[in-house]
């Protein structure tokens, strides 16, 4: 190929697949990904309010038209592309967050980490709660897994890494797609992220909590 | 001011130093100590400086002046970059009284060692050119004037041409290792300005094309170092995000609306 100036239009037609995968590997991880870990935690809120509701609504979502097919496309092939794209920007990067301790240095270290335990989380998480239940997981399985210590530790660890990660990721979805683009944008789309990321650690706490101690602090809403 | 002759200073303050030799990198780097005479404002070239002078490490081993680069000594053209005490900054404008002792001073790793502290930048050239970070004006014909740029878009722009390609964006950056081709903040800050000049905007289709290949804006991962550490306090993580909507735009609507 040649470099000057005037051959500038005719330059070869580079490869731009990475580019493509890149940026669904960001916007995938906001949808689905991270839509559904919305629905699976306002889904799960209803335990807030009875364990006759939060059956109902397990019930209700068990029994989704097309539910195989929405579940692949909309769950699983997604969370696995975008973990194991992650896992591959991973091993591309290099990171020196103790070199260079800045805030959004240690975000970068911290997503790939979080990402990792997530997806541990999430593997263990399916394994107890969809396979070892026959796909049956209701109010007392859960009570029950969640009444072990080490379970309800492990559920609070994988609560927390999601919601950073989902906060996180927010903010460099926001970036990576050129939204946030001014010094103030990004500062607004941080702060987006912050509050995501605290408003999911909390509520995921509220439901662990809500599962192993039987406690429904909405329970008055069924009597209006 | 400075013109005391070293070994002849008359505080007795002394300033330790440890430099990260190898003069042939056929060798593995070695590790050397001096101590120099302290003097006020004393920044590092005038350390590398001094030991140039009297060439000789603090247990009185003779050694040779250590090879470094340097130019305008003020924070405007670039070549001084190196790690001190780890980070990655201007010898010129890094003054001695700010760091702690022993000064720790390697090259930069992100780029192959000429000699000591001297790297070879020139990959960040021929991402320039990759990139296309250029206006095409030379023709066999006089083009005329180009469009005009009104004041409030030049002073946008402004910071931007700043840039010195010092490479301290890059040694920062943690997508910019071995393992990958990224082309780095300085760059991407480029094709930002190439493609809001107006006549470099007439190019922008061919840019983003390169910019959207391999290396391209998509291997940032917002670690954010680059504008942390920049020494002309260029808005790169603006520019990349401002890059990444152009290259966006093109691709979910270039395919779609020509």
């Amino acid at each position: 190929m040649s470099t000057h100036p005037l051959t500038m239009s005719a330059s070869k037609t580079d490869d731009q697949s990475a580019f493509f995968w890149r940026k669904l590997h960001s916007l995938s991880g906001i949808v689905p990904v991270g839509v559904f870990l919305a629905e699976h935690f306002w889904s799960n809120s209803y335990v807030l309010v009875s364990p006759e509701k939060y059956d109902a609504v397990g019930q209700e979502l068990q029994t989704l038209p097309f539910r195989p097919i929405i579940e692949a496309a909309g769950i699983w092939l997604p969370i696995l592309f975008h973990a194991g794209y992650g896992f591959y920007i991973w091993g591309k990067g290099k990171s020196n967050a103790f070199a260079y301790p800045w805030m959004h240095n240690w975000m970068y270290t911290l997503q790939r980490w979080s990402g990792l335990i997530a997806f541990l989380f999430i593997g263990w998480h399916v394994y107890t709660a969809r396979f070892l239940t026959g796909g049956r997981s209701n109010f007392v399985t859960v009570h029950d897994d969640l009444s072990n210590n080490l379970y309800a530790a492990f559920y609070l660890v994988g609560v927390l890494a999601a919601s950073f990660h989902l906060g996180n990721g927010i903010w460099n979805f926001l970036c990576k797609w050129g939204l946030a683009a001014t010094t103030r944008a990004q500062r607004a789309a941080a702060y987006l992220g912050a509050a995501v990321a605290v408003s999911f650690t909390l509520a995921g706490i509220l439901i662990v909590y809500s599962a192993r101690y039987n406690f429904h602090p909405f329970a008055r809403y069924i009597q209006q | 001011m400075d013109t005391a002759a070293p070994g002849g200073g008359n505080s007795g303050r002394k300033v330790v130093v440890r430099v990260k030799r190898r003069p042939d990198t056929r060798e593995e780097p070695r590790w050397e100590e001096f101590a120099l005479d302290w003097r006020p404002h004393m920044n590092i070239i005038i350390c590398l400086r001094d030991i140039a002078e009297r060439p000789v490490t603090r247990d009185g081993h003779a050694t040779t002046p250590v090879s470094y680069e340097a130019s305008c000594l003020e924070e405007v053209c670039g070549a001084c970059a190196m790690l001190i005490n780890g980070v990655s900054r201007q010898a010129c404008s890094t003054l001695v009284d700010s760091l702690e002792q022993p000064i720790r001073i390697e090259p930069l790793t992100k780029f192959p060692v000429v000699r000591d502290l001297v790297v070879d930048r020139s990959i960040m050239f021929e991402n320039l050119k990759r990139m296309k970070c250029w206006v095409p004006l030379d023709g066999t014909y006089d083009l005329g004037p180009g469009p005009r740029i009104s004041p409030e878009v030049q002073e946008k722009y402004y910071p931007l041409a700043r840039c010195i390609t010092c490479g301290n964006c890059l040694e920062v950056c943690p997508q910019v290792n071995e393992n990958s081709d990224f082309v780095g903040a300085a760059i991407l800050s480029q094709v930002r300005l190439f493609n809001a000049h107006p006549t470099g905007a007439m190019h922008m289709k061919e840019r983003l094309a390169a910019v959207m290949g391999p290396g391209g804006v998509a291997d940032c991962a917002n670690a954010q170092n680059c504008v942390e550490v920049c020494p002309k306090q260029i808005p790169l993580t603006e520019s990349i995000a401002e890059v990444n909507r152009q290259a966006i735009r093109e691709a979910v609507f270039g395919w779609l609306l020509g």
